[in-house]
């Protein structure tokens, strides 16, 4: 297990695009504290920001985190990244695999463009995690988001693939979704925005769009699907498709092909 | 000239040799208001690259709103003289486009070329003030806000929904039209709000012609959008930190920057006027304002330095909102005054005699 431990609270922006575990495993920890992180003129290198001890191994642990580390595993295609503290923006950002955990909170657009693999954290979450970051066609993209704490507002905004699983999200969770499933304990208001596939999963939810029509509750075969593939997840949130479910259909002002589910209790 | 160094009196070299000294000892700083004149904004924008510093125009909220929605999906425009001379149908968003008199003026003729030629006008608003000052058919939106409004709409034109409702009403006036234009403004209606009007006309050219009219904000935004653009192929938000224009909207917005301790000084362009952020006496600033302006006084900021205002005491190259284009204004009084793009190339030539590290 090869360690980065943050020597103090950066005093700039620091971008980890690059480090991850495969890339690390060809690397002296000479080499690697040369890398370029800083995000000013004064030329930060990864040895000023961290301590570094490599084995080559598959698996990375930063220890000490701040919301100063940006792209804290993007583009991780395996092996897995663990961070003992907070991350800044695009956690995972175009992630295609391995596994990514964050112990504390992380800043917005996490897991943007993910493609494959699975990224866990274990706080709260920024605004748009999950979803798209500017002029990006689509946020989440296949991988699964895990967000045990709060997630913000636009939580998977223009999502097209995967699965994002939430205790609590704010305001406009799944807006401009193009597909994917979100799954969550409550959302605040007007989910769904501009929606046009996908499907969307809350406990109990804030105020719903007038473009959202209620289409019953069917006792749909996709749900109990649905719910086994979660139970290997978390349990809580499959739990939640257990009962019965009302069902919305929405965006009507796009495709309409989304739908929502909420508990009919 | 005026200009001020920690409240005191001082003159322009005094100021901006103190104002070279800030920036070339800051490690992120940033410039932000930028609502100038074109070779003020460039200055600006020559000085970022030299010194690192990251920039946030004032318009930068509308200018989002309208950017975040064409790079995602395009856009349908027309200009506002093809509006006044083609636009049987005239659809208003929002309030802000009434304060201005574009609205009126739409009201009060006819269109003259087209398939409407000579016949009446219909204007239509949603979500308007309701003020009564110009002829038009007012749609209510209640306690929704107007980027709700405009998806409720859509689903009426797309038939998603149907019944007796305004929206259906305001629906079938839309579809019917010939050549029609939606007016609003992006800062007012946000991003999902411009992409949602932007599918609601891509919806209606399934049936006719349909544009938009986005108005420009008033803070020079579309002027440093192309300026921006050439200088550095992106946006206005970028920082030159790495040696090269990175474009990041959350990482570049100033109010972000300086609320996060990651801003260690500032320097605020408003030649023209601008609303001055409430940031800018919590990190050592600069602020090049325009003479006789509210904010020509030495307690704006640390360093204060007064410049010509482009159009006043000052000729320079402004947006033209009617035209849609940059254009030269001279200046109106007799007696010239120095330019905030002189300014700022002074900075930037002391910065370079000191050596500082770019």
């Amino acid at each position: 297990m090869s360690t980065l431990k943050l020597r103090s609270e950066p005093p700039e922006r620091i971008d980890l695009l690059n480090i991850n575990p495969l890339a690390l495993s060809k690397m002296s920890e000479a080499d690697a504290a040369r890398i370029p992180v800083g995000t000013s003129r004064r030329g930060l290198t990864l040895g000023d920001v961290f301590s570094i001890a490599l084995d080559g191994s598959d698996s990375l642990v930063i220890e000490g985190g701040s919301g100063r580390l940006d792209r804290v595993g993007a583009s991780l295609s395996q092996g897995t990244v663990r961070v003992e503290g907070d991350v800044g923006q695009r956690l995972g950002a175009g992630m295609a695999g391995g596994s990514l955990i964050v112990t504390g909170s992380a800043g917005p657009f996490a897991a943007s463009g993910a493609t494959g693999g699975t990224i866990t954290i274990e706080g709260d979450a920024g605004d748009h995690a999950g979803g798209a970051v500017y002029a990006a066609k689509a946020g989440l993209d296949g991988a699964t988001l895990i967000i045990h704490g709060t997630a913000g507002d636009g939580l998977g905004d223009r999502m097209r693939r995967g699965i994002i699983l939430v205790d609590k999200a704010g305001a406009r969770a799944g807006s401009r979704m193009i597909a994917g499933t979100i799954v969550a304990g409550s959302l605040g208001a007007e989910p769904g925005y501009g929606m046009r596939r996908g499907t969307i999963v809350a406990g109990s939810h804030g105020a719903l769009l007038p473009t959202f029509v209620e289409t019953g509750t069917p006792d749909l075969v996709f749900l109990r699907l649905l719910a086994r593939s979660l139970a290997g997840l978390r349990t809580k949130h499959a739990d939640l498709l257990k009962g019965c479910m009302r069902r919305y259909s929405g965006d009507l002002a796009t495709l309409g092909k989304g739908e929502f589910f909420t508990p009919a209790g | 000239m005026a200009a001020w160094v920690k409240g005191d009196a001082a003159d322009t070299d005094a100021a901006v040799a103190a104002a070279a000294a800030l920036l070339s000892a800051a490690r992120t700083p940033v410039f932000a208001g930028l609502c100038a004149d074109v070779a003020a904004v460039r200055a600006a924008y020559r000085l970022a690259d030299r010194i690192g510093a990251s920039l946030d125009p004032a318009a930068g909220p509308g200018l989002y709103a309208e950017l975040g929605s064409l790079s995602s999906g395009g856009a349908l425009t027309t200009t506002a003289p093809e509006t006044l001379g083609r636009a049987d149908t005239v659809l208003v968003v929002g309030s802000r486009p009434w304060d201005g008199d574009l609205v009126s003026e739409i009201a009060d003729s006819k269109p003259v070329r087209g398939l409407s030629a000579g016949e009446e006008r219909v204007v239509l608003s949603l979500g308007g003030p309701r003020n009564g000052t110009s002829r038009h058919v007012a749609y209510g939106i209640g306690n929704a806000g107007l980027d709700v409004a405009i998806g409720h709409l859509r689903a009426f034109v797309r038939g998603h929904l149907a019944g007796e409702e305004a929206y259906g009403d305001l629906a079938t006036r839309l579809a019917a039209a010939k050549f029609g234009v939606v007016i609003y403004d992006a800062g007012e209606i946000g991003e999902a709000g411009t992409e949602m009007l932007q599918g609601l006309l891509k919806d209606l050219n399934e049936k006719t012609r349909f544009f938009a009219l986005g108005l420009a904000d008033p803070f020079q935004g579309r002027a440093v959008m192309q300026l921006a653009s050439w200088t550095t192929g992106q946006a206005p938000r970028v920082g030159f930190g790495r040696h090269l224009p990175e474009h990041d909207p959350w990482r570049f917005d100033s109010a972000r920057l300086v609320a996060e301790g990651e801003a260690d000084a500032a320097l605020w362009l408003a030649s023209l006027p601008a609303p001055r952020p409430d940031w800018l006496t919590q990190l050592p600033s600069i602020a090049i304002v325009g003479e006789d302006s509210p904010e020509a006084r030495p307690d704006t900021a640390e360093i204060v330095i007064t410049v010509g205002v482009p159009g006043s005491s000052a000729g320079g190259a402004v947006w033209n909102d009617r035209r849609g284009v940059i254009g030269y204004v001279p200046a109106t009084s007799g007696t010239v005054a120095a330019t905030a793009a002189g300014v700022i190339a002074e900075i930037s030539k002391k910065i370079a005699e000191k050596g500082a590290s770019c």
